[in-house]
């Protein structure tokens, strides 16, 4: 049987040589560069060790990004599951409409989020915005809602939220469909109240589930790069950027290539680290439940 | 009975409210696409004097159908190599218990967090050094390298569903690995395919930031990069850039309502574990 | 030890790589360009064969690409001269206009030395991309260049690098309307302080004087680049261009350029909007005439017209820092187009080169620009900016100050600093300063 694994290992070529070629050597070459002060597309540079890493300790539109990286996947994460599980519990009823509630909800999950940033700028933009369309009617003065970068890190939040949330809500769905009815049946002989119920019956069978989505939604927010590209370009100033587009920023705009592929190295290492941190945190917690 | 009554009271203002928020985004679209240029009302109302001007700015200036096209095939062929490669690779990592495995296994995981944008220039730098630049096959090589770890993982996931009993009798009988997989695993594993085609198909239809480096001439546009060029042009009118997105998104939202079933099953598979 | 260990490995795998990827450059890049010419079913494989067909090129083989990052009308001109070359030579073209990504794709593509055979330098012909650029002083047309456009396109060692098809002198556009019923005489401005007073009674008269879309960045960039001239370079007796180009930024001078914009922002000056707004709506509100004034060249007049056709747009030179100084006008590239110098159909790019410098087709592309043309055998007709330009023929022109005196990459820190002040951030003035200088020194001793 041992030569036989051995033999199966030949599947794994193909796999192989695509991400040495595609993943491995580019980020070496990342590594590599990240030590340079190369300017992006120069043919000279020079190694400046780790001056970029140390750079980075200082410069506060870094911990800015920082801070709206995990706002973006943190936010997110939390407000989908809520907002998923919620929806799934509402569909989980019978009712006239449940399949076009659900269509509806999903649907925005096939359309490219930059498209959908696009679309979101015409809600959001301060002269004929549709938002401000909306508030004026209640009588209201119109707001630029995305001149602020606080203002425009939930909106940025609330919006991808909204757009992936059907992806936790089917997730939920599907759970909440394969936990058993005797349960719920044993549950309402003994006299047990809703709310225990949901605590008690739907929550621990949904852990799975939960773990799940919560992985899912999490790279999803940390990674955020197209939505921010549509709507704000990370401004005002650099006050919505994730590290994601600090990296395109710093790359093009101000010619620090170097110093980008260090961010861009940092953010991979984070974005490693925090996932890794909350598969774990969810795992333990799938045994404890 | 009184439980259910109270329930579905309130039910429907919130369902009342999600629908709101669904259908306003499509809703503006669609106004903002039918409107002359020249109409400055508020995007909520529709034109007064509706007009497929915008529609036909769309599709001969940006191209639209063209860059369909290009996204579609690409699409395709990527997908096609996915369901390869990926279940290929899946075989193995389900069925051997070594340390190669792990290690394997999580080396994809990894790769499944790589922001690209960390890697973009090193990246672009090979595929210049191969000639895939302004081809087809360079994008669909790097789509194919993002997208394998998915697939990869929904494929080990069904494969590790299958008793392994079988493989073994395949092997009593003398089916080497190879004739094992093509026989006796590939033809059980056409659910899970579908969910991978579906998921993966989404993600390679919908991408932006390897196509906007890697496909720059005009001529192979996807999608995404003509919407964009619509969008982001310092004369851009917003008007035409709608009833572009509002085509590029017809096909998909169509395709949605047909597939449903197996759209929402392949990302139950993928959440699976 | 780990880490070390695996920066120490990183370190040699990547080295190894760099340096074999520069052995194998000289093969790589033509290649690699001649690749991408031959539409989609080419493979590595073929592209020698390829190679071999170009180089004893017959005609109809040949693919020119032409990449641009004009847009609009100005693109279907340069695609609509480039099929009648087409049809004249047999070659193809293949025309890239990717629009706003031009700039980071020139980039990348730079980086890779694997340029387009042909390219438009927006405004970076002799700054950035000088060294990729085939020399053009020894072509026919290049005497015939505008003695305007002549300076800002020519190299410390008197290289031209371009065919400058028309050029981009720039003031301040303004709605003629707008001014009228503001009563204020667009002739009086003539220091900034002028100006100010000017925007009083505009905004007295219930207009937005100034437009500024900062959703698109660019666009802040733009106000740095209109007023910076008058405070460091415009006045001969004070100018710091000397100290700017030996590497001194002087601080207290960007505050007062900082001050300028932040004075504004505090009077009420600019739009409410002025970061979320973007280019779009600058145009649409000087063509419909609810704002006055708007810091752009006259491509800004081409496309105010196609939003409003009959908006009247006018041009004034740019207001001096102070009474004893006189306002200026900025010279820039608009369209100028290269040849690579590594090309391999650089022969065939060449002749389209100067197939472009023929007056009647540099005519027909520049007034589709609507901008005067680059070359003195050719002149285009452009309407009413056309007057405006003669008006101020005497005026002193200035190139783009961030191409002329800043090290390339500041224009995106002006960009971000100007953000900040148009957000009022706390000390916004002084850290645009500090930020300026601290990029300044960093880049220029790159």
């Amino acid at each position: 049987m041992k030569k036989r694994a051995r033999a199966m290992n030949v599947f794994y070529i193909p796999a192989i040589i695509l991400f040495s070629v595609f993943v491995i050597y580019p980020l070496c070459k990342g590594i590599f560069l990240s030590f340079t002060n190369w300017n992006g597309y120069s043919q000279t540079y020079k190694i400046v060790g780790i001056s970029n890493y140390t750079r980075m300790l200082t410069d506060n539109n870094v911990h800015r990004a920082f801070i709206n990286t995990i706002i973006y996947g943190v936010g997110s994460t939390i407000l989908q599951n809520l907002l998923g599980l919620g929806l799934a519990l509402l569909l989980n009823q019978k009712f006239h409409g449940r399949a076009v509630v659900r269509t509806l909800v999903y649907l925005p999950v096939m359309i490219a989020p930059l498209i959908m940033g696009y679309i979101m700028y015409f809600f959001f933009r301060f002269n004929n915005g549709a938002l401000n369309d909306v508030i004026a009617i209640f009588g209201r003065e119109a707001v630029d809602w995305l001149a602020d970068g606080n203002r425009g890190v939930t909106i940025l939040t609330l919006v991808n939220s909204l757009q992936f949330v059907g992806i936790s809500m089917v997730i939920y769905l599907a759970g909440l469909q394969g936990i058993p009815d005797m349960y719920y049946e044993a549950a309402a002989i003994d006299g047990v109240k809703a709310g225990q119920k949901f605590r008690y019956i739907t929550l621990p069978l949904l852990m799975p589930a939960i773990n799940s989505s919560v992985t899912i939604n999490l790279i999803g927010g940390l990674k955020l790069f197209d939505i921010i590209m549509a709507l704000t370009s990370g401004g005002p100033g650099y006050d919505t950027h994730s590290l994601s587009t600090l990296v395109n920023r710093t790359y093009f705009g101000s010619e620090n290539a170097g110093y980008a592929s260090a961010i861009g190295l940092v953010s991979f290492i984070l974005i490693m680290e925090l996932s890794n941190i909350v598969v774990k945190a969810m795992e333990k917690k799938e045994v404890d439940l | 009975m009184a439980e259910k009554k109270k329930s579905g009271l309130f039910r429907w203002p919130v369902i009342l409210v999600i629908l709101l928020v669904y259908c306003s985004p499509f809703y503006i679209l669609t106004a903002i696409s039918f409107k002359p240029a020249t109409d400055l009302s508020s995007c909520w109302k529709f034109s007064d004097s509706p007009t497929l001007e915008n529609f036909q700015t769309a599709i001969e200036q940006g191209g639209i159908f063209a860059a369909l096209l290009h996204t579609l095939l690409i699409t395709f062929v990527t997908v096609f190599l996915l369901v390869m490669v990926g279940s290929l690779a899946a075989y193995p990592l389900a069925r051997n218990r070594s340390k190669l495995n792990i290690i394997i296994k999580s080396f994809i995981l990894g790769i499944m967090m790589v922001p690209p944008l960390s890697i973009l220039v090193p990246l672009y730098s090979i595929l210049v050094d191969l000639g895939g630049i302004n081809q087809y096959w360079g994008i669909v090589m790097i789509l194919l390298t993002f997208e394998l770890p998915q697939a990869i993982f929904l494929y080990t996931n069904f494969i590790g569903s299958i008793p392994a009993a079988l493989d073994e009798a395949a092997a009593i009988d003398g089916c080497g690995p190879i004739r094992t997989f093509f026989y006796i695993i590939l033809p059980q594993m056409k659910s899970v395919t579908a969910s991978v085609i579906i998921l993966t198909g989404i993600h390679c239809w919908n991408d932006y930031q390897f196509s906007l480096y890697i496909l720059q001439s005009s001529k192979m546009r996807t999608v995404t990069l003509a919407i964009s060029s619509f969008f982001s042009q310092t004369t851009s009118n917003l008007n035409a850039a709608s009833a572009a997105a509002l085509l590029a998104i017809f096909p998909v939202c169509l395709c949605f309502l047909f597939l449903q079933k197996y759209f929402i099953k392949g990302m139950v598979d993928s959440a699976v574990k | 030890m780990k880490i070390k260990k695996i920066i120490a490995a990183g370190l040699t795998v990547s080295m190894v790589t760099v340096l074999a990827a520069c052995g194998s450059d000289k093969e790589a890049a033509p290649s690699g360009a001649s690749d991408s010419n031959q539409g989609t079913e080419a493979s590595p494989g073929n592209s020698d064969s390829a190679k071999e067909a170009q180089k004893s090129s017959s005609g109809s083989d040949v693919t020119i690409t032409f990449a641009t990052n004009v847009v609009g009308e100005k693109a279907s001109a340069l695609e609509a001269a480039c099929k009648k070359f087409e049809e004249e030579t047999g070659y193809t073209v293949d025309f890239q206009a990717p629009g706003e990504s031009y700039e980071e794709l020139m980039k990348t593509r730079m980086s890779a030395n694997e340029l387009p055979d042909v390219f438009t330098t927006h405004g970076w012909s002799v700054a950035r991309y000088s060294d990729y650029l085939m020399p053009v002083n020894d072509l026919p047309w290049a005497s015939d260049i505008d003695e305007q456009i002549k300076p800002v396109i020519t190299d410390a060692e008197g290289n031209m690098f371009v065919l400058p098809v028309d050029m981009d002198i720039a003031g301040i556009v303004y709605n003629v309307s707008v001014l009228e019923e503001a009563q204020v005489d667009p002739d009086e401005i003539k220091t900034w302080d002028d100006f100010s007073a000017a925007c009083e009674k505009i905004k007295a008269a219930g207009k937005t004087p100034v437009h500024i879309g900062g959703k698109d960045n660019w666009t802040i960039g733009q106000f740095f680049d209109w007023a910076a001239p008058s405070y460091y370079v415009t006045d001969a007796a004070n100018s710091q261009a000397d100290a700017l180009k030996n590497g001194t930024f002087d601080t207290a001078t960007w505050e007062k350029v900082a001050g300028l914009l932040d004075s504004w922002v505090k009077a009420g000056y600019l739009n409410e909007d002025s970061l979320t707004a973007d280019y779009n709506s600058d145009i649409q509100t000087l063509a419909d005439g609810t704002t006055a004034f708007c810091f752009y060249g006259n491509s800004a007049v081409v496309d105010a017209r196609g939003v409003n056709a009959d908006a009247k747009i006018g041009m004034i030179p740019i207001p001096a820092a102070s009474a004893k100084d006189e306002p200026s006008l900025i010279a820039g590239e608009d369209i100028a187009v290269g040849v690579w110098k590594d090309s391999p159909v650089k022969n065939e790019a060449t002749e389209l080169l100067n197939y472009l410098a023929r007056p009647e087709v540099t005519k027909g592309i520049a007034e589709a620009a609507g901008c005067k043309t680059g070359i003195t055998t050719a002149q285009s007709e452009i309407g009413e900016i056309g007057t405006y330009l003669e008006k101020y023929a005497d005026v002193e022109t200035f190139p783009y100050f961030d191409r002329e005196y800043l090290p390339s990459g500041m224009w995106d820190v002006m960009c971000a600093t100007g953000a900040d002040i148009l957000a009022q951030k706390d000390g916004a003035i002084e850290n645009a300063a500090k930020t300026m200088e601290q990029n300044f020194n960093d880049k220029y001793t790159n």
